[in-house]
């Protein structure tokens, strides 16, 4: 049986609690109750994304979550969506670079039912997965693909920009979405061999969150996924440690059909689960979060050489993270323009640092980023399985936002000053192009 | 299958527990002495709190040749008030730690706030100045002005937004508002000044006609002190009542395609106007419009998703578009998703047949179970947040509809029988009455599409 250990109150957790049980197959169990509403999150995080994928087969991490929602042993085709959505529940799987998570979230009285499904695909998927649901799927996906990246204007961008930060080789060179070549590629035999080597219980995180009785909810999850063997058939990831910058400026300019110019970039910043992360995080913020950003008030406001402007963090924990610039044009102003401007406003902030205002301002939108996602069960699920699978402690879930308020303006300074640097940034530039040209791939 | 051996142990699939009761909270519905209606709603553990502010200035309301003029004076809102400039305004929402997202749409013009409840008080304040005195600083507007101009041709090349636009276009007619972009075009956006915004403002936005929505965790908050120290500063003339005219549609099959020359996938806009809340036949047409394109096992992706592969999803929805008891009001209905480019027709022919099958055969009862099931089980998961709440109070009294509707709506679903949502659904979209927009490469689909006899065809150019 699981072994547990007694639920504290952490200083800065907001009264949530958790805790932790490991199956003697290595499934990891992670729960928290809550009795406020009738409703209970399934969260189950598998230690795989696209970063496990190998040259010529990128997008199978991505095809493969598919898959699992195209039947197992005891449940017929889709009738993982159609037993979930019929008993009040909703669900879905993500795939990323570092991993897939599946969830549901259930009226309490219909919980049992997600584990007996989460744990009949872990366990049996193969009995069920057959040609034409591999072609089908592979239909959907490269659908998929045309239509939140191919066929919308700088759809790519994201893609391009990943391609340039991460060197080729790099685990997280491509994007989970994978290209059209490697998804026609991808075989039955491959999505085999995919589930086997990653699909065990030790490759997992279960959380469950919500109305939940633990002793009875341990018992379920026992009884349903004690039996699946865990293996240790898993290769070690390739290692994704790069320097902490780039060295140099990369660019690459893209001529397409796109409504107006745009200067993207992204910047190479530390890994996630450290403080320099958090810092990183509300430099970005200072600097392109919300509409009192110094880019916002100086491109939009002030200059008015820009429509939108801001900053984004994609937190990596095997690989630098990056810092994403999105800067879309007004008008005809030139590219130039906008970066000069850019790289004056980080200049700037890298030699005075935040002042305290930007500080409580950043402080306090992260503070509330995060009783968003830890007020929902399902996002309470979902925090807990990514500090259990990525950093390997659950509890760090309730504690992230005092870490967040803890981070002094020096070391926001600091990181801006290492980091946010013209030679630590691979830049995307758009140039629109005229309607009525042929539509081949311009770069690369 | 092939040599997989499995190795865990089955169990038979669990049976359900027990239901814990729930039910979709009743508001607490009061007034302010400046005639402000405003509903509250405790809900224990939400420790962001959702505010809905809904002024009485729809579209309808904007002058002639100054379609956008509502969009423009919800974004300024936020832009500065008689105590702070806009960059002081901004800064002091955000550190807050508040969101204030403002909107302007065919009922009226809606403001979202959302804030820690520990900096409640002040967020508040913050939105009572907005409302009580906006700055409408003349180089404001302007920057407001080119900025919108500026977001137009992403919206233009935006293949779904372009879409949305040219159903509203062939729908309605010509002089109802509904039938131009919302946030204005270019030829009338540029024709807004302060000037204009002050006068609308002036006109359309006052507290007695307006409702603030307070939910979250309210638990030591005095709320009634609180709004009496803010909102309630707010002042303005009582308001008359104004006529809203009837939507009307035009909905003869016809296929309209906006060319996208080189689009790998072609966008699917299909849709007509039909019943809103107020009519009787909305719980049997949510149930049938489900049953038909609400989820990936519904009969539309069966098809074309989880049988052909044509689609990343399609889906069958009813959107409001304004409701009124007097039954001058409708819903947008509509079929939306993109399918790839060389599959455009075959994806319109199987969709058609979905359509045939339906109108033919009526839905099962184990379909029509499953989507009450789902319709009604989720209601705890979907309100689990403020926001949600407060989304759900807010639009029922801009739709004119009673505060326990949304309860009310639960028990109706549940009562409603496969005969009657078959025949909500097969009159919510009959298959001789569908304006069918497709944007996407004309020179590859436009042969095709015309085969399918599914109403006339013509091609329009997408700028």
């Amino acid at each position: 049986m699981p072994m547990g250990h007694t639920a504290t109150i952490e200083a800065g957790s907001g009264g949530l609690t958790a805790t932790e049980h490991r199956l003697a197959n290595g499934l990891r169990v992670v729960l928290s109750e809550d009795h406020l509403t009738p409703v209970a999150a399934v969260c189950l995080w598998y230690d795989v994304g696209s970063r496990h994928e190998v040259k010529g087969r990128t997008g199978l991490a991505h095809l493969f979550e598919h898959l699992m929602f195209q039947g197992s042993g005891q449940v017929k085709g889709n009738g993982h969506f159609e037993l979930v959505q019929g008993a009040g529940g909703s669900l879905n799987g993500t795939t990323s670079f570092e991993r897939t998570n599946y969830f549901e979230t259930m009226p309490t009285h219909q919980l049992e039912l997600a584990l007996w499904l989460e744990a009949d695909r872990m366990g049996s998927l193969l009995a069920a997965l057959d040609e034409e649901s591999m072609e089908n799927q592979r239909d959907v996906v490269k659908n998929e693909r045309r239509q939140r990246y191919d066929n919308v204007p700088y759809g790519t961008a994201f893609e391009k920009l990943t391609a340039l930060a991460y060197p080729e080789g790099h685990p997280y060179h491509h994007t989970p979405i994978g290209s059209m070549a490697d998804l026609d590629a991808a075989t039955l035999e491959d999505a085999r061999a995919f589930f086997r080597t990653y699909y065990a219980p030790n490759n997992a995180v279960l959380s469950i969150v919500g109305d939940i009785d633990p002793e009875a909810t341990l018992a379920w999850v026992e009884k349903y996924f004690g039996s699946i063997p865990g293996h240790d058939g898993k290769p070690a990831p390739r290692d994704g440690s790069l320097p902490d910058t780039i060295g140099e400026q990369l660019r690459e300019v893209v001529e397409e059909e796109v409504p107006a110019r745009a200067l993207m970039a992204a910047y190479r910043l530390p890994e996630d689960g450290t403080r320099a992360s958090d810092a990183a995080d509300l430099a970005l913020t200072v600097l392109g979060g919300g509409e009192s950003s110094r880019l916002y008030n100086r491109l939009v406001r002030r200059d008015r050489t820009a429509v939108a402007a801001g900053f984004g963090l994609l937190r990596l924990a095997g690989a630098p993270s990056l810092g994403w610039l999105d800067v879309k044009t007004s008008g005809d102003v030139e590219v130039p323009v906008i970066e000069a401007a850019v790289d004056e406003e980080l200049a700037r902030f890298a030699e005075e640092g935040p002042t305290a205002e930007e500080m409580e301002r950043a402080q306090a939108q992260l503070e509330r980023e995060w009783l968003d996602r830890l007020g929902t069960v399902a996002g309470r699920a979902d925090e807990l399985c990514r500090y259990a699978v990525l950093f390997g402690d659950p509890q760090l879930a309730l504690t992230a936002v005092q870490r967040v308020l803890d981070v002094t303006a020096e070391e926001v300074q600091e990181v801006a000053k290492a980091r946010l640097r013209p030679d630590n940034r691979a830049v995307l530039v758009y140039e629109p192009i005229a309607t009525d040209e042929d539509d081949e791939e311009t770069a690369q | 299958m092939t040599g997989v051996t499995v190795t865990m142990d089955f169990h038979p699939q669990p049976q359900a527990g027990e239901p814990k009761p729930w039910a979709f909270p009743a508001p607490e519905r009061g007034s302010l002495d400046n005639g402000l209606t405003v509903l509250r709603c405790h809900r224990p553990g939400q420790q962001v709190v959702a505010v809905e502010v809904l002024l009485d200035a729809p579209l309808e309301a904007e002058p002639q040749g100054l379609d956008g003029v509502a969009t423009i004076m919800a974004r300024a809102f936020s832009e500065g008030t008689d105590k702070h400039s806009a960059e002081e305004f901004a800064a002091e929402l955000e550190r807050c730690g508040a969101t204030l997202d403002a909107h302007a749409d065919h009922p009226g013009v809606r403001l979202s706030l959302e804030v820690p409840v520990s900096r409640l008080p002040k967020a508040l304040g913050l939105l009572a100045d907005a409302l009580r005195a906006p700055a409408f600083e003349d180089s404001e507007i302007e920057r407001l002005v080119r900025n919108r101009l500026d977001e137009i041709p992403h919206e233009t090349a935006n293949p779904a937004r372009r879409a949305a636009k040219e159903l509203s276009k062939q729908l309605f007619p010509a002089a109802s508002r509904m039938s131009r972009p919302r946030q204005g075009t270019e030829e009338t956006v540029e024709n807004i000044d302060s000037a204009a915004v002050r006068a609308f403002y002036e006109k359309h936005v006052r507290p007695a006609t307006a409702t603030a929505v307070v939910v979250g965790d309210l638990t030591g908050v005095d709320l009634g002190a609180l709004l009496g120290d803010t909102l309630g500063a707010w002042t303005g003339s009582s308001a008359e009542a104004r006529p809203v005219p009837p939507v009307t549609a035009d909905d003869t099959g016809r296929v309209i395609i906006v060319d996208r020359p080189g689009a790998v996938q072609t966008q699917l806009l299909i849709g007509r106007v039909g019943a809103d809340r107020h009519d009787r036949v909305w719980p049997a047409q949510v149930l049938g419009t489900y049953c038909l394109g609400g989820t990936l096992t519904s009969r539309l992706d069966r098809v074309l998703r989880e049988e052909k592969g044509y689609t990343y999803g399609v889906r069958a929805f009813g959107q409001v578009l304004r409701s009124a008891p007097d039954g001058t009001g409708a819903a947008m209905l509509a079929i939306s998703g993109s399918v790839d480019t060389p599959n455009t027709g075959p994806a319109l022919d199987d969709l058609w047949k979905v359509l045939r099958t339906l109108a033919a055969e009526g839905l099962t009862d184990p379909e029509r179970d499953v989507a009450v099931q789902n319709l009604v089980g989720v209601a705890p998961l979907k309100y689990e947040t403020a926001a949600a709440v407060a989304g759900t109070l807010a639009d029922q009294v801009e739709q004119h509809l009673p505060d326990d509707y949304q309860a009310t709506l639960y028990q109706q679903l549940a009562a409603t029988g496969t005969v009657e949502a078959t025949a909500a659904a097969v009159s919510a979209f009959p298959m001789d009455r569908l304006v069918t927009v497709l944007v996407g490469d004309a020179a590859t689909i436009e042969e095709p599409v015309k085969a399918l006899g599914i109403g006339e065809v013509s091609v329009v150019a997408a700028e």
